[in-house]
């Protein structure tokens, strides 16, 4: 009897690092109820399905699928799941072996113009997912170092797009441009003071809030952002210097961010923001402010919002 | 009469090192004395504010002028100048976006007298002086310039063909500019002139920070032994060379200094302070975020680090003042 050397598609997952605890998913569905891209995104995503396809040998299907490529590694689901899988490791571990094959990611990405670029590296470092690397390429005919985004590890939360100096990286829908032509667009006259949210689609409660929000007059505008980490504290400015009265950025609470770290970033951002306009303008300060809205916060962002417009009454009555 | 063409220096709030860049082109200076009429130079030659009062309009085709708007004597003269020149260049991170003397914005003029006057440590007057505009001599009044409220730049006070950004410019680009308004090559209006294309880091040959390679304690130049080989931010201090418009050639890098970010924003920045901290910001980084406050507390100075030389010509600046 000769024993098999196939080397099955569990066999190459479970090699790489992540991908080892394949087998000890029972399939109770845990993670499905955790995860924001099925709530979000995609209805019918399951994490399940693609170890089942793992364990089958469906090779083809696991690579092709584009819920594959959709994980964040969050790891919302990590806590959850009693069996102690790292599920992002497992799709992680997929994605590595798919792109060894040749697959690509079918997400849209972040985009890098040589022309703007100065191969600084603030991207490479910012990026919590190594997507970008700096390469020497031919711009303009000469030779450039540039950074180049990698397609099949871009999640697009934009962190780098608001960390890049020279506004040389930028996402279909959240450009600086986009963002700017928000700001300006013209708010009905009245004397309440104008509040300008920033808000993050990713947040748990996101769908609540603006529901919330839908309930406040026109002197509450909000922006969309992919992620805290794409916060420009140059866009809270422009804002301010148009005519709104402060700025509110809402991201997720540390633990919970769908892009890993975009919520500390926001969180230094406005904080030093803030620490700026108190040193500049001691009178005036609290125009700015961060929020980390978690799981258990069911309707926090109204007191906030109410807070927050109490005292900017306050500093226009002064 | 000559028919060549007549330059003007001018300081008004600055420090001299504009100045010194003048004369740091060496025998260059000779040269563009043979090609050009000096007529108006305080720091270096002896011409009078009359002198210039007695010049046409526009009579002089280009003034170099450098530093901020601090008192009544630098608004005067920059109005006068600008009626007197055909091109007027903002010369300098002074003139440009404020420059350092622009820092003391931050605060009311009675707080920066009482600061002065009353509080440093090496200043011995218990009597409350105070500069006074008018003294009553007894051979006659004399009078020195009222001081403003705050440091305005010199666009924000007359119309600016063209802003030399630099603290000072260096002086192979003021070499370059004078060349190229020589053979009358004149940029369109409101350009920047003696700079680079893109920022500070396009010029940089450190070794550029590698992935998730981030911030978990800023250290300030005189706390650390900088390495020569590797790009600052990679080792926890704040340079600025990413926000800053290339031009300078790097002296403060090549000497193991982090930029500071004279030059000003590059093209597509609105406010350069605002766009260190998106950037610095994004790079502080740590598992405990808890730790976060702790890490912030190294920026020390958030205003006086981020604005160094622009906090004149900021956002931060018109929020607190319109």
């Amino acid at each position: 009897m000769s024993h098999s050397t196939t080397v099955t598609f569990a066999d190459k997952v479970r090699a790489i690092p992540g991908g080892e605890h394949l087998e000890m998913c029972y399939s109770c569905g845990t993670c499905v109820s955790k995860c924001m891209i099925q709530q979000k995104v995609e209805p019918d995503y399951n994490p399940r399905r693609l170890i089942r396809r793992v364990l089958l040998d469906q090779v083809e299907d696991a690579f092709t699928d584009p819920t594959t490529w959709m994980c964040s590694a969050c790891d919302l689901c990590f806590p959850a799941c009693p069996q102690k899988i790292h599920i992002s490791g497992v799709i992680g571990a997929v994605k590595q072996l798919a792109v060894a094959e040749g697959y690509k990611s079918p997400l849209e990405t972040v985009k890098v113009d040589d022309k703007l670029c100065s191969g600084c590296g603030v991207c490479v470092m910012v990026c919590p997912y190594e997507a970008p690397h700096l390469v020497e390429k031919k711009v303009n005919g000469q030779m450039d170092r540039v950074s180049l985004v990698d397609k099949n590890r871009c999640m697009r939360c934009g962190t780098c797009v608001a960390a890049c100096p020279l506004g040389a990286i930028s996402r279909k829908g959240v450009a600086n441009p986009d963002i700017v032509k928000q700001i300006k667009i013209k708010t009905d006259r009245t004397t309440s003071p104008k509040l300008l949210i920033f808000i993050c689609d990713w947040s748990l409660r996101v769908d609540d809030d603006l529901r919330i929000l839908e309930s406040y007059p026109s002197n509450i505008r909000v922006i969309h952002i992919p992620c805290s980490g794409r916060i420009d504290p140059q866009m809270a400015m422009l804002a301010l210097r148009s005519g709104i009265d402060g700025v509110l950025v809402c991201g997720c609470a540390p633990g919970e961010c769908h892009f890993k770290r975009g919520t500390n970033v926001g969180s230094c951002k406005i904080s030093l923001l803030g620490q700026m306009f108190d040193q500049m303008d001691p009178e005036r300060g609290g125009r700015v402010r961060f929020i980390q809205i978690g799981t258990q916060d069911r309707g926090r962002i109204r007191n906030e919002i109410d807070g927050m417009l109490e005292s900017l009454e306050l500093m226009k009555a002064r | 009469m000559s028919q060549r063409p007549k330059l003007a220096f001018y300081w008004a709030a600055s420090c001299g090192g504009c100045e010194i860049t003048i004369v740091e082109l060496g025998m260059r200076l000779v040269e563009v004395s043979e090609k050009v009429d000096i007529v108006f130079w305080p720091c270096a030659m002896d011409f009078k504010y009359d002198d210039v009062r007695a010049m046409q309009d526009k009579e002089i085709d280009v003034c170099f002028f450098n530093g901020g708007i601090r008192n009544d004597e630098n608004e005067h003269i920059a109005a006068l100048l600008r009626r007197k020149s055909k091109i007027l260049v903002a010369f300098g991170a002074c003139a440009h976006m404020g420059g350092i003397p622009s820092l003391a914005n931050q605060y009311d003029k009675e707080s920066m007298l009482y600061r002065v006057f009353d509080e440093i440590p090496s200043n011995d007057d218990s009597r409350g002086t105070r500069p006074q505009p008018t003294t009553h001599m007894k051979e006659g009044d004399i009078e020195i310039p009222i001081l403003y409220d705050r440091v305005k730049t010199l666009a924000q006070t007359v119309e600016v063909d063209y802003s030399m950004p630099g603290c000072p410019p260096v002086a192979d680009q003021v070499w370059n500019v004078f060349q190229a308004l020589l053979a009358g090559n004149i940029p369109g209006k409101g350009s920047k002139i003696g700079v680079d294309p893109k920022s500070n880091c396009d010029a940089c040959a450190r070794q550029k920070g590698k992935s998730s390679q981030r911030i978990s304690e800023f250290k300030r130049p005189h706390e650390v032994q900088l390495d020569q080989e590797t790009c600052f931010l990679t080792q926890g201090v704040v340079c600025y060379g990413a926000a800053t418009q290339a031009g300078c050639g790097l002296p403060c890098v090549k000497a193991n200094f982090p930029c500071r970010g004279c030059y000003g924003p590059p093209d597509g920045v609105t406010d350069q302070g605002a766009k260190l901290i998106s950037e610095i910001g994004a790079l502080i980084d740590t598992s405990k975020p808890e730790e976060l406050n702790k890490i912030m507390e190294g920026f020390v100075d958030p205003v006086g680090t981020a604005y160094r030389f622009g906090l004149a010509d900021s956002i931060l600046n018109e929020l607190k003042y319109k």
